[in-house]
C-alpha cells in the first residue's frame, strides 16, 4: 500500500494543454489572461419534485445564497451556485472536498453528483476577453445583454460549454467536460492569437 | 434559425434537435393496443401551416421543448417547456376521465 | 475633383508619382493614392498601379482590357462592371498554395506584388486555341449538352466529360493545403445596415446616434457606396467626402460596428446573417495571427437592406467585346479610380443617368466619341454639353453591333431612320437602367414585386424585421437614398427602444432617372449576349421558347441562364424580358427564378474556420491519455474519443501480433482497460426505479442495492437502441451506463422520457461520464492486482463481493472509488471508477501493482476481440437494424411491465423465425481468414439475393483458438449449429466456408467471471 499511496496525486484538466506563459502576439499587453482553475468542488444539484421551499431553506443554509434564477449565477467569494437547467444547478466551492457532505444535507430535497473532476474551469479576463469569446459564443455578451452574475449554458466550436460572467472587467470562468479540455483549448489558443494571451498558473 | 428557449433565451437552432409533431401520444400500460402504437410511432399529419413539434435543447439546458411553429413561413409563435406541457395534458386528461365517469356514476345510483 | 486640362489621354507622369507611367491614368484626382506605387503582375506582365486601386481599376489604367475568355466559346472579354456583379473578370489570383481560381479582378484589391492570371484560356490569353469552339456556336447553343453527349454512354466518363470540363474550365484550385487560417465570429446588434453606400451611411448614422447597437456591411473596402464613383454633392461637400465624414462619426460612436470588405451572403430566418469578412485579402499574405477571412453570424432585431442597384446592359450583337462597359462602371473607374477607360469612349444610354457620363467624362477632360440615346427625344441641354464634349449625339438610335477583336475599335449604329452608321470608339458605356439588389430579401423565398415606375423588381414582402432603403428599395435618387435611410434606420433604432431623432434630410444637386427601358435591341448584327459568365445569349433564349422551355425555371435550367457564380446579377432580368417578348406577357407574369445564399462565392475554408485538419471535429482525451502518449498507444477513434486501440512493445511488427499479445495476458493473467468512455448517467428520485423499469426492456424490480444488472434498452418501434449496465447504489440512486457511440443518443431519450412521456415521475438525472475515470482490470489476476489498489476495509473476496456486484468504496487512502464487477472479456473482472482528476494516478498505480501479476494494458481493439470471443453483440450487430431476438437476446425481455418498444418489437416482421438471428461462425478450414461484411450463402447456392441468408457483423482472430472467427445475423441461426454454409465476400474475393457455431466461443458456460 504504502509504496503506491505515494503516486495518488490529481493531475489538472489543463495539465496537458495549458503551457504557463505568452502565447499568440507577442507585442504589447496580452488582450487575454488566462487562468486553469484546478482543484475546484464542483456538484450538480437537481431538484426533486416538490421540493422548492424547503431546497431553497437549505441551500441559504448551506451556503447563505438563494438559488438563481435560469441564467443567473450567485458567488459569496469564491463559493457559488450556477444555474444550469430547469430545477439545476452547479454549485462551486474553492478546494476540492468543500462540498462533501451536500448530498446528505439536501437529502429527499436534491440528487446530488460531485463534478469536481467531471469539468475543466478557466478563468478568463483581460482586455480582449470578450472579443475572444464572441469566436466561439453564440450567446450574446455584450453588457446589456451579459453582464456579472449571469450564466449560459451553450457551446464553443461545436464543445459545450457552460460560461459565466463573475465581474465586470470582465471577467468569465468557463467550464467544459473534462475530456474536450484539449479541443477547447486548441481552439482558444488560436482565438486569442491576434490579442495575445498569457497563461497564469492560477487566477 | 433562432429559437427563444424558455430557460436560456434566444438562440441558434444549431444547439437544438428536432423530433417532430408534438400531437401524438404514447399509449402507456400494458393493454395499449398495437395499432394504438403502431398510429402513436409512424402516422403524422404532416400539415402545412402551425405544427407545435418537440425540439430538444442538446447544446443547452437540455430541456425538451414544444415549438409552435409555422411550416410555410417557419414562424416561431411559442416555445413552452415539455414537461409543463405534458404535465398539463395529463392533468386534463385525468379531468376528463373524472368528467365522463361521474355521470355514469351518479346514472348507475340513480 | 478632377484636372480639367483637355490633354487626353493623360500619360503625364508627375514629380511626386512613383512607377512607370500609366496610360490612362488621369493627371489628377480620384480616391487612389498616387504616393503608394503598388506593382503587380498580370499573365507575368509587370505592371503598375496605386494603392486604392482595384485590379481591374490597375489594369485599366494600364490600358489592359482583355481579362479573360468566356465560359463556353472562349470570347475573349473585358471589365463589364466595377462590383461584385462581375461576370467576365474572373481570375486567378497569387500562386502556389494560395492561388485562388474565380477571384473577380473587379473585388481584388490591388497590393505590393500582387500576381494574377487569366483562366479558361490556353496557351495565351490572347492566342487560344479555343476559340474556335466561337466558330461552332451554332452547336454550343442552349440545351447543347443535353442533345449531343447522349450516346454512346460509355463516352462519357472517359472522353465527353474531361473535354468539357477542360474547355469550360473556371480557373484551377491550389494543389497544396492553404496555408492560412479562417475563423468564424458572433455579433448581436438592435439594427444591421446592409451596404454603406449614402443611403446604408444615413441608416447607420440615425440608429446609431440613438445608441442602439449597430453593425454596417460592405462588401467594398471604402465606404461610400456610389458616392464614391459619382460627381455629386451632399450639403456643399463632394459626395465622397461626405461619405468620409459620415464614416468617422460612425466610427466615433461606441456601439457601432463598421465591418468593410464584408460581404453578407446569407439571411436567415428570425434575424440571422451570415457574413463573409475578407480580412487579409487585401495583403500578400494576413499579418501574424491574422485569419484570411473571418465568418460572421449576425443575430439582428432589425435589417436596413441598403444593397443599392445593379445597372443593365443592353442587349445588342457583340455587346461582350472588350471594351463595352456598364455605363456606371466607366464612372466608377474614372471618378473613384482616375482612370479612363478609352481614349475614344462612346455612351449607348436609355436614361437620363447614361448622360452623367458624358458630362463626367467632359469634365475631366476627356472626349466622347459618340452617345446614342434610344429614346427620340433628347433635351437640349443634354445634346449641348455632349456637342462640347467632341460627341456625335444620336436620338432614337441603338447600337446594334460591335467591331474589334480583342478589343472594341467602333460601334454600328442603326439611327431614328433606320441607316447604319459605323462609329469608330474603344470604349461604350451602356446605360440601361437599374435593378434594386433583390438578392438577399429573396433569400427566404420571398418573391420580388415589379415595379412599372422604374420598370425593374423591388422587394416583395421583405422578411420579418426587415426594411429595405435607398436604390435597394427601388428609389434611385441621391435624395431618396439618404431620406430613406435616415428614417427607416432611425425607425428601425426606435422599434428596438431607442429614441432616434431625425435630422433634416441633406440638400442634393438636381439629378434626373427619367429611363425608358430598351429590352434588347432589335435585329442585332452578330449575338448578343445576355448572360456574359455563361455565355447564354438573347438567341438561346429564343430557341428555348421555340424548344417550349418558356416558364422561368425551365428557361433557366434549359439555358444556363442565371446559373453562373454571378447568380445572373446582370443578366437575369433581360433574359425575363426577352421571353416576356416573345410570349406576349409582361415581364412580371414570366416570373422570377429564386435567388439562394450565399450571394456572392464564399470560400469553403471560411465556413470551415478553425475546424480543419486534426481539429476538424472535437476530439475527447480519455484519463489515461497523457501516459498512453508517453507510452505510444495507438489511438482509434470512437465517435468523438480517441481510444487506446493498442499498445505495441519493442519488437512487436504488426497490430495483431500486439493485439493477441494483450488477449492472451488479459486471458492468463491480467490486464488494465480505459473503459471511461462509455456514458454514465446518475438516476435519483423517488420513480428512479419506475423510470429505469419503463426505459429498459429486462426486469430491475429484483435489482437490490449493491448489484449490477445488463440493461437492454429498445427504441419505441421495437429496435435495440443500446445497452450497458444499470447499478444499484441506494435505494433511490442508480448509474445506468451507454455505449460510447451511444451515450448522447442516451441521454437524449432518456431525457425525452422523463420530461415528455412521464412527467409525474419524479426522476433526477444527470450525466456523470465525465466525473468518472473508469477502468477495467480483467484476467484471473485482477482480483490480486485491486487488492493492492483498494483501501483494506473493502472485503473483495467472491463471496462478499461476487459477480455483478456494485459498491463505493475507497482506494489510495480514501480517495472516493467505485467498484463493479462487470466483464466484457468474460474473464474475472472488475470496473474501478476514480474521478478523473486520479484517473492518471490510478491508471499508474494499477500498473504498478499488476507488475508482479504479469499485467499489461490493453486498447479498444483486444477488447473487441474478446467480446467477439464472448459473442457480445457490440456496435457492429446493435446498428439499429436489429430486434433483441435478432440478438438471441429476447430471453431476457420482461414480460410482466410495461417499457419502451414492447407492442413494437412484437410486430409479425420482427417475429418472424426465418428474421437472421445472431450466432458464431468459424472457418472449416482454419487457416483461413474471415471478413465482416460477408453474405451467407447455402452451399452450393449461386449468390442472389433470394438465396441470401444474412451477413457477418464482425470478425477477430482469437488469440485463444488461434483462428478466425465471427459473429453474424443468419436465418434460423439458433437452430442450424454445426450446419456449413459459404461466407461470400465478392467486393474482397472472399468465398469461405464456414460452421455456424455457439456465439461463445470461450468458456461458453461462463465459469472464469463468476470465479
Amino acid at each position: 500500500m504504502a509504496e503506491i499511496a505515494t503516486l495518488w496525486r490529481p493531475r489538472g484538466a489543463w495539465d496537458l494543454y495549458a503551457q504557463i506563459g505568452r502565447h499568440g502576439r507577442r507585442d504589447g499587453p496580452a488582450g487575454l489572461i488566462v487562468a486553469p482553475r484546478e482543484g475546484l468542488a464542483l456538484a450538480s444539484i437537481t431538484a426533486a419534485d416538490g421540493a422548492g421551499d424547503g431546497l431553497a431553506e437549505a441551500i441559504r443554509a448551506r451556503f447563505g445564497l438563494s438559488l438563481p434564477e435560469p441564467g443567473a449565477a450567485l458567488f459569496s467569494g469564491e463559493t457559488g451556485l450556477v444555474w444550469s437547467g430547469p430545477d439545476q444547478w452547479l454549485a462551486l466551492a474553492p478546494a476540492r472536498g468543500d462540498l462533501d457532505g451536500l448530498g446528505a444535507a439536501l437529502q429527499n430535497l436534491a440528487a446530488v453528483a460531485d463534478q469536481s473532476d467531471g469539468r475543466a474551469v478557466l478563468r478568463l479576463s483581460g482586455p480582449d476577453a470578450r472579443r475572444v469569446l464572441e469566436k466561439g459564443v453564440s450567446v450574446d455578451l455584450h453588457p446589456r445583454a451579459f453582464a456579472a452574475g449571469r450564466t449560459a449554458v451553450t457551446a464553443v466550436a461545436h464543445i459545450g460549454v457552460q460560461l459565466w460572467q463573475r465581474d465586470d472587467r470582465p471577467t468569465y470562468e468557463l467550464a467544459v467536460a473534462r475530456s474536450f479540455a484539449g479541443s477547447l483549448w486548441s481552439w482558444l489558443e488560436e482565438a486569442a492569437a491576434e490579442f495575445g494571451c498569457e497563461v497564469r498558473a492560477s487566477a | 434559425m433562432r429559437i427563444r428557449c424558455p430557460y436560456c433565451g434566444e438562440r441558434d437552432n444549431g444547439e437544438f434537435s428536432y423530433l417532430g409533431d408534438a400531437a401524438p401520444v404514447r399509449p402507456d400500460g400494458m393493454d395499449a393496443s398495437s395499432e394504438a402504437m403502431h398510429d402513436y410511432v409512424y402516422l403524422r399529419d404532416n400539415r402545412a401551416g402551425e405544427i407545435r413539434e418537440l425540439w430538444y435543447h442538446a447544446a443547452g439546458c437540455r430541456s425538451w421543448l414544444v415549438v409552435t411553429r409555422d411550416t410555410r413561413t417557419h414562424a416561431i409563435t411559442d416555445v413552452q417547456p415539455a414537461r409543463e406541457v405534458a404535465k398539463t395534458r395529463r392533468a386534463e386528461t385525468r379531468l376528463a376521465e373524472t368528467r365522463t365517469v361521474t355521470p355514469a356514476g351518479s346514472a348507475s345510483h340513480a | 475633383m478632377l484636372d480639367r486640362t483637355p490633354t487626353f489621354p493623360l500619360p503625364v507622369r508627375e514629380a511626386e508619382q512613383a512607377g512607370p507611367p500609366q496610360p490612362f491614368r488621369t493627371a489628377s484626382g480620384g480616391l487612389i493614392d498616387r504616393r503608394r506605387a503598388r506593382d503587380f503582375t498580370f499573365d507575368g506582365r509587370q505592371l503598375t498601379g496605386y494603392h486604392g486601386d482595384t485590379l481591374a481599376s490597375a489594369l485599366l489604367a494600364n490600358g489592359v482590357r482583355l481579362v479573360g475568355r468566356s465560359f463556353k466559346y472562349h470570347r475573349p472579354r473585358g471589365l463589364l462592371s466595377a462590383g461584385s456583379e462581375e461576370p467576365n473578370a474572373l481570375v486567378e489570383l497569387r500562386t502556389g498554395a494560395r492561388r485562388e481560381p474565380n477571384t473577380r479582378a473587379t473585388m481584388a484589391e490591388l497590393y505590393e506584388g500582387l500576381e494574377a492570371t487569366s483562366q479558361n484560356r490556353w496557351p495565351s490569353l490572347a492566342v487560344d486555341a479555343l476559340s474556335v469552339n466561337a466558330l461552332l456556336s451554332p452547336v454550343f447553343a442552349a440545351g447543347f449538352y443535353y442533345k449531343t453527349f447522349m450516346w454512346p454512354a460509355a463516352l462519357w466518363e472517359k472522353l465527353y466529360e474531361p473535354m468539357i470540363r477542360r474547355a469550360a474550365g473556371l480557373g484551377r484550385a491550389a494543389n497544396a493545403p492553404d496555408p492560412d487560417t479562417y475563423e468564424h465570429a458572433h455579433v448581436h446588434c438592435d439594427v444591421l445596415v446592409i451596404g454603406g453606400g449614402p443611403a446604408g451611411l444615413s441608416a447607420a448614422l440615425a440608429a446609431g446616434r440613438s445608441g442602439a447597437r449597430v453593425v454596417l456591411v460592405d462588401e467594398d473596402f471604402r465606404l461610400g457606396g456610389r458616392l464614391l464613383a459619382e460627381r455629386r454633392e451632399i450639403d456643399g461637400l463632394s459626395g465622397s467626402d461626405w461619405a468620409a465624414q459620415a464614416v468617422a462619426e460612425l466610427e466615433s460612436l461606441p456601439e457601432v460596428r463598421l465591418l468593410p470588405r464584408t460581404t453578407l451572403f446569407g439571411v436567415y430566418d428570425h434575424g440571422a446573417y451570415g457574413a463573409v469578412e475578407r480580412v487579409s485579402d487585401h495583403l500578400a499574405v494576413p499579418a501574424a495571427h491574422a485569419p484570411r477571412q473571418r465568418l460572421w453570424r449576425i443575430v439582428a432585431k432589425r435589417a436596413v437592406l441598403a444593397a443599392g442597384a445593379i445597372e443593365r446592359p443592353h442587349i445588342f450583337g457583340g455587346n461582350d467585346r472588350p471594351g463595352v462597359m456598364l455605363a456606371g462602371a466607366v464612372r466608377t473607374y474614372l471618378n473613384r479610380y482616375g482612370v479612363l477607360p478609352g481614349a475614344h469612349p462612346a455612351v449607348f444610354t436609355s436614361s437620363d443617368d447614361g448622360w452623367r457620363t458624358v458630362a463626367d467624362i467632359a469634365a475631366a477632360g476627356g472626349r466622347v466619341a459618340a452617345v446614342v440615346d434610344s429614346r427620340p427625344d433628347v433635351p437640349v441641354a443634354l445634346r449641348r454639353m455632349a456637342e462640347a464634349a467632341g460627341a456625335q449625339v444620336v436620338a432614337g438610335g441603338q447600337v446594334i453591333g460591335t467591331r474589334g477583336h480583342l478589343a472594341l475599335s467602333g460601334i454600328e449604329v442603326r439611327d431614328a431612320y433606320g441607316s447604319t452608321l459605323r462609329i469608330p470608339c474603344d470604349t461604350l458605356a451602356m446605360a440601361n437602367g437599374w435593378n434594386p439588389v433583390v438578392h438577399l430579401d429573396s433569400h427566404l423565398s420571398r418573391r420580388p414585386v415589379w415595379e412599372e415606375a422604374i420598370h425593374a423588381f423591388v422587394p416583395g414582402q421583405l422578411p420579418t424585421g426587415m426594411v429595405a432603403a435607398g436604390a435597394a428599395s427601388g428609389r434611385l435618387t441621391l435624395a431618396d437614398a439618404l431620406e430613406s435611410g435616415a428614417r427607416l434606420g432611425a425607425e428601425a433604432a426606435e422599434s428596438c427602444g431607442f429614441a432616434a431623432e431625425t435630422a433634416g434630410t441633406p440638400r442634393t444637386d438636381p439629378e434626373s432617372t427619367a429611363h425608358t427601358p430598351l429590352w434588347r435591341v432589335a435585329k442585332p448584327r452578330g449575338k448578343a449576349f445576355v448572360d456574359f459568365q455563361n455565355d447564354v445569349a438573347a438567341s438561346d433564349v429564343e430557341l428555348a421558347h421555340r424548344e417550349g422551355f418558356r416558364a422561368v425555371e425551365l428557361l433557366k435550367r434549359y439555358t444556363t441562364l442565371g446559373m453562373a457564380t454571378d447568380q445572373g446579377k446582370t443578366s437575369n432580368l433581360a433574359g425575363l424580358s426577352i421571353m416576356a417578348e416573345l410570349t406576349g406577357q409582361n415581364i412580371p407574369s414570366v416570373g422570377t427564378t429564386v435567388f439562394r445564399p450565399p450571394f456572392t462565392p464564399v470560400a469553403i475554408g471560411a465556413f470551415a474556420g478553425h475546424h480543419r485538419g486534426k481539429e476538424f471535429r472535437a476530439s475527447r482525451h480519455v484519463p489515461s491519455h497523457a501516459w498512453c502518449l508517453e507510452n505510444n498507444a495507438q489511438f482509434l477513434e470512437t465517435g468523438l474519443w480517441l481510444r487506446p486501440a493498442y499498445f505495441p512493445r519493442a519488437g512487436e511488427t504488426d497490430w495483431l501480433q500486439t493485439v493477441v499479445r494483450e488477449v492472451e495476458t488479459v486471458r492468463s493473467r491480467v490486464g488494465l482497460c480505459d473503459v471511461s468512455t462509455f456514458g454514465k448517467i446518475d438516476i435519483q428520485g423517488r420513480d428512479a426505479l419506475t423510470f429505469i423499469e419503463r426505459v429498459c426492456a429486462n426486469p430491475f424490480g429484483t435489482l437490490k442495492v449493491g448489484r449490477s444488472r445488463y440493461a437492454l434498452l429498445l427504441r419505441e418501434d421495437g429496435f435495440v437502441l443500446d445497452d450497458g449496465t444499470v447499478s444499484r447504489l441506494a435505494e433511490t440512486h442508480f448509474v445506468m451506463t451507454a455505449s460510447t457511440a451511444n451515450a448522447a443518443k442516451v441521454m437524449q431519450h432518456l431525457e425525452f422520457c422523463r420530461q415528455w412521456l412521464w412527467p409525474e415521475l419524479d426522476v433526477q438525472m444527470v450525466s456523470v461520464s465525465e466525473q468518472w475515470a473508469q477502468y477495467a482490470v480483467a484476467g484471473p489476476r485482477a482480483r490480486d492486482v485491486l487488492r493492492k489498489i483498494v483501501d483494506p476495509q473493502h472485503d473483495l473476496s467472491n463471496e462478499a463481493f461476487p459477480f455483478l456486484g456494485a459498491a463505493e468504496i475507497t482506494v489510495g487512502g480514501g480517495i472516493p472509488a467505485r467498484l463493479f464487477r462487470i466483464s466484457f472479456s468474460g474473464e474475472l473482472a472488475y470496473e474501478i471508477a476514480v474521478p478523473a482528476g486520479y484517473g492518471d494516478a490510478a491508471w499508474r498505480a494499477i500498473l504498478q501493482a499488476g507488475l508482479p501479476y504479469g499485467i499489461c494494458p490493453y486498447g479498444a481493439e483486444a477488447l473487441s476481440v474478446m467480446r467477439i470471443e464472448k459473442g457480445h453483440a457490440a456496435g457492429a450487430e446493435i446498428n439499429g437494424q436489429t430486434t433483441a431476438r435478432d440478438l438471441a437476446l429476447g430471453g431476457m425481455l420482461a414480460k410482466k411491465k410495461d417499457y419502451i418498444g414492447r407492442v413494437m418489437k412484437e410486430r409479425p416482421a420482427l417475429t418472424d423465425p426465418e428474421r437472421p438471428i445472431l450466432v458464431g461462425f468459424r472457418p472449416v478450414d482454419p487457416s483461413q481468414r474471415l471478413r465482416a461484411g460477408a453474405h451467407f450463402l447455402a452451399l452450393g447456392a449461386e449468390p442472389s439475393l433470394t438465396a441470401d441468408e444474412g451477413y457477418m457483423t464482425s470478425v477477430a482472430f482469437s488469440p485463444s483458438l488461434r483462428h478466425w472467427i465471427g459473429l453474424g445475423l443468419i436465418r434460423r441461426g439458433n437452430e442450424r449449429h454445426g450446419e456449413r454454409v459459404r461466407a461470400y465476400d465478392p467486393v474482397r474475393g472472399g468465398d469461405v466456408e464456414v460452421e455456424i457455431c455457439n456465439a461463445a466461443f470461450v468458456d461458453p458456460a461462463g465459469e472464469r467471471m463468476h470465479g
